[in-house]
């Protein structure tokens, strides 16, 4: 094992259990790597906007393929950060006039066409079938589809709020409410599996982290974080 | 002065969101290229704006440092950490692959934000426990498909009860299906809307105040 | 009984906290393995990659930040594996800053264990700006939004894309994303117009919101969260990340669900007490 690496472990250890001296409760410890983390966020982003887009998307095509006018969007987007001197600040308005004029542009049709139109199409499915065996009448297809149909329109009743939920409206509002309750339930299931997920992958890489070869990194830091939170504890208890 | 200020952002909209509302509809070799051309000043002006954002977090941690606020010491934990990022990231020209800008991509950025996302299974948990309860017989059913979801999906939840994959699985296609779908609509026909409103210049915000 | 009840109920969350932290790594201490099932939406993404003819072009975004590397990057993994496997031609890119060297250690990593060689089996390209615009851009005119890929080699002198022109020219495209921009970007601005194939990974949490999208054939199929991408390294026939994850997340899952039943054992039993109080 290099030393690199295992310099690399003790770090990544170090750091990740700041973070988790959190579920403790809020300490020094943490807000240091809170910080870290930001700097290095940030440090990271201006890195690759120099190279991958100022370099590559802008230097390369001005200089090696000639689109020279390829200065127009630069100007554009050193506008943007008139923002930051309150003099001319409203130079920037020019930028996100053009930013938000194309981007609202572009959306309008392709959100009618992607999730309007293709979607509506998605739910009036067929719920009868004709084959080579006869007329097949609701066939486990046939009534997903038709929960489906009774799913999507209910709920759009929900959100229909202009129409006052009263009567009729109301019972289908409310069979609404059911299926997004149904929903709602399905995506807290799958947000307990990502967060899971994230745990695990955590604790797959401190635990590789604690063998001999990486010089057991994270028992070691382990200890010392607890010990540290140990010292930091008594030193508030002194101040108070 | 005013007509550059306030009056030409707004028409400078209009005529962009209509011009590229119409382009979709007209695929003729012009307006084809007109796509072209400004979809990569899209991408270009996108790459200031990411130094826009950058830029106003930097700034407020400066000021904390000036004004020699509560905590001024960490936003100077943050400077440092920037400048190390950005000295390894100039000095290895952006090459991740065996430079230290990578190394402290990989045990540094990787590690603090990975952690940092983990802690949230710990704080689900405890929301799992504090405020997940059948109070009312939407929420029990929504706890009962959350159940079910959760069961379903692992290789144990399957193992002690099988078939109940395939529960999942319908919940998923057919329920969640037609709800996530009524969302889908409700909120494109949303987007849309305000869509709209920036194109006439009925939604505003973005201008800023005068 | 009700103090005792009540006082279970306002239990110190570092007990959860805790008990949260034994489930996990009890299972990757001593991993216990169980059959996984694999489901219809990831199957049809295994089937369409084996149909890909060897050369055919692919478009791997991995749209995605660190902080969704524990469920996506094993799926990136896996993905790399099968298309190296079956000499499919890889493109790869994300629409995320902060994923682009997360997506190149996937690349150079997985390209050095199939021993394929950067500019003829695959090409990393970087990052690109603009969401919408860099769809739109690729899909228009591939070598105008990509000038040069992540290392600054101008990519007209890439003999990989030589003749890639467009979105048009990919025979499939992947997304494996963390949120916005990912999937629904790439079916908007790009499948929509120009007509590729369309696959997608996702994080569990984003997960239920792509079903719609499923449904009507937008996405040709899904791998969603580490299980998603287990039922991937299932089908590879390769043991990886993912699947050594399945213990620890069945456990976890079992916890919350004893969390939940409890918690509502518990506080019926507390409404019970106060009605016979009252």
């Amino acid at each position: 094992m290099s030393a690199e690496v295992v310099i690399g472990a003790w770090v990544a250890v170090g750091l990740s259990l700041c973070m988790y001296s959190f579920l403790y409760k809020d300490n020094p410890f943490f807000k240091f790597g809170e910080h870290v983390f930001v700097g290095v966020s940030v440090g990271y982003l201006l890195t690759i906007t120099y190279y991958q887009v100022m370099t590559n998307k802008l230097y390369i095509p001005m200089t090696q393929q000639g689109k020279r006018w390829l200065l127009v969007p630069a100007f554009l987007g050193l506008l943007l950060l008139a923002r930051f001197i309150p003099s001319i600040a409203w130079l920037s308005r020019i930028s996100f006039a053009f930013l938000l004029g194309i981007s609202s542009g572009l959306a309008i049709p392709r959100q009618i066409s992607s999730f309007i139109l293709k979607q509506v199409e998605g739910t009036l499915k067929p719920l009868v079938t004709v084959g080579d065996g006869g007329v097949a009448w609701m066939t486990w297809a046939g009534l997903n589809a038709l929960l489906v149909l009774i799913g999507v329109v209910s709920v759009l009743f929900y959100f229909f709020f202009s129409l006052e939920h009263t009567g009729t409206v109301r019972r289908i509002a409310r069979v609404g409410i059911y299926f997004l309750m149904v929903s709602f339930g399905a995506a807290f299931g799958y947000t307990v599996m990502a967060r899971m997920s994230l745990l695990i992958g955590r604790f797959d890489e401190l635990m590789l982290y604690a063998s001999a070869s990486y010089g057991y990194a994270t028992p070691v830091l382990l200890v010392a974080m607890i010990v540290g939170l140990w010292w930091w504890e008594r030193g508030q208890e002194r101040k108070t | 002065m005013l007509f550059w200020k306030r009056t030409f952002p707004l028409l400078l909209t209009l005529l962009l969101g209509i011009t590229f509302t119409a382009q979709y509809y007209v695929p003729h070799p012009a307006s084809e290229s007109l796509l072209t051309e400004v979809s990569v000043w899209g991408q270009i002006i996108s790459g200031f704006a990411i130094l826009l954002g950058v830029g106003s977090l930097i700034r407020s941690h400066y000021v904390k440092i000036k004004r020699r606020e509560a905590g001024w010491g960490y936003s100077g934990v943050m400077f440092l950490s920037m400048l190390i990022m950005l000295g390894a990231g100039f000095w290895s020209g952006g090459k991740t692959e065996g430079t230290s800008f990578g190394w402290l991509y990989s045990y540094v950025f990787v590690a603090l934000q990975g952690t940092m996302f983990s802690l949230l299974a710990f704080f689900v948990a405890s929301a799992a426990y504090r405020a997940f309860r059948a109070r009312t017989p939407e929420a029990t059913v929504l706890l009962v498909a959350a159940i079910l979801v959760m069961w379903g999906r692992v290789p144990l939840g399957e193992h002690l009860i099988s078939g109940i994959g395939s529960v999942t699985e319908w919940i998923m296609n057919v329920p969640n299906t037609a709800a996530q779908r009524g969302i889908l609509i409700g909120v494109s026909l949303g987007g849309i809307a305000t869509s709209i409103k920036i194109i006439f210049g009925i939604e505003r915000s973005y201008l800023g105040k005068d | 009984m009700t103090d005792f009840v009540l006082r279970l109920l306002r239990l110190d969350r570092r007990v959860i906290f805790l008990l949260i932290a034994v489930a996990t790594l009890l299972p990757l201490l001593y991993p216990v393995s169980l059959p996984i099932r694999v489901s219809p939406e990831v199957q049809r993404v295994y089937d369409y990659m084996e149909k890909l003819p060897a050369g055919s072009l692919m478009l791997l975004s991995m749209d995605f930040e660190p902080g969704g590397k524990p469920e996506l990057y094993p799926m990136a993994v896996a993905l790399l594996r099968h298309a190296f496997q079956k000499n499919i031609k890889v493109l790869g890119m994300t629409l995320w800053p902060a994923g682009a060297g997360i997506a190149e250690i996937a690349f150079t990593e997985v390209a050095r264990e199939k021993g394929k060689e950067k500019g003829v089996d695959y090409v990393f390209l970087g990052y690109a700006p603009g969401d919408a615009s860099a769809v739109i851009s690729m899909g228009q005119d591939f070598h105008a939004a990509f000038p040069a890929d992540y290392y600054g080699t101008k990519t007209a002198d890439i003999p990989l894309l030589q003749k890639v022109r467009s979105l048009r020219d990919m025979q499939y495209v992947m997304s494996l994303s963390v949120g916005f921009p990912g999937i629904d970007t790439w079916y908007v601005y790009g499948k929509e117009k120009y007509g590729f194939e369309l696959g997608g990974g996702c994080t569990a949490v984003s997960a239920p919101r792509f079903y719609p999208l499923l449904d009507t054939g937008q996405i040709n199929g899904l791998l969603g969260g580490l299980r998603g991408a287990a039922e991937y390294e299932v089908l590879l026939g390769v043991k990886g990340k993912a699947m050594a994850g399945m213990a620890a997340q069945s456990a976890t899952h079992f916890v919350i669900i004893f969390l939940i039943i409890v918690c509502n054992a518990l506080y019926f039993l507390t409404g019970q007490a106060r009605g016979r109080q009252r």
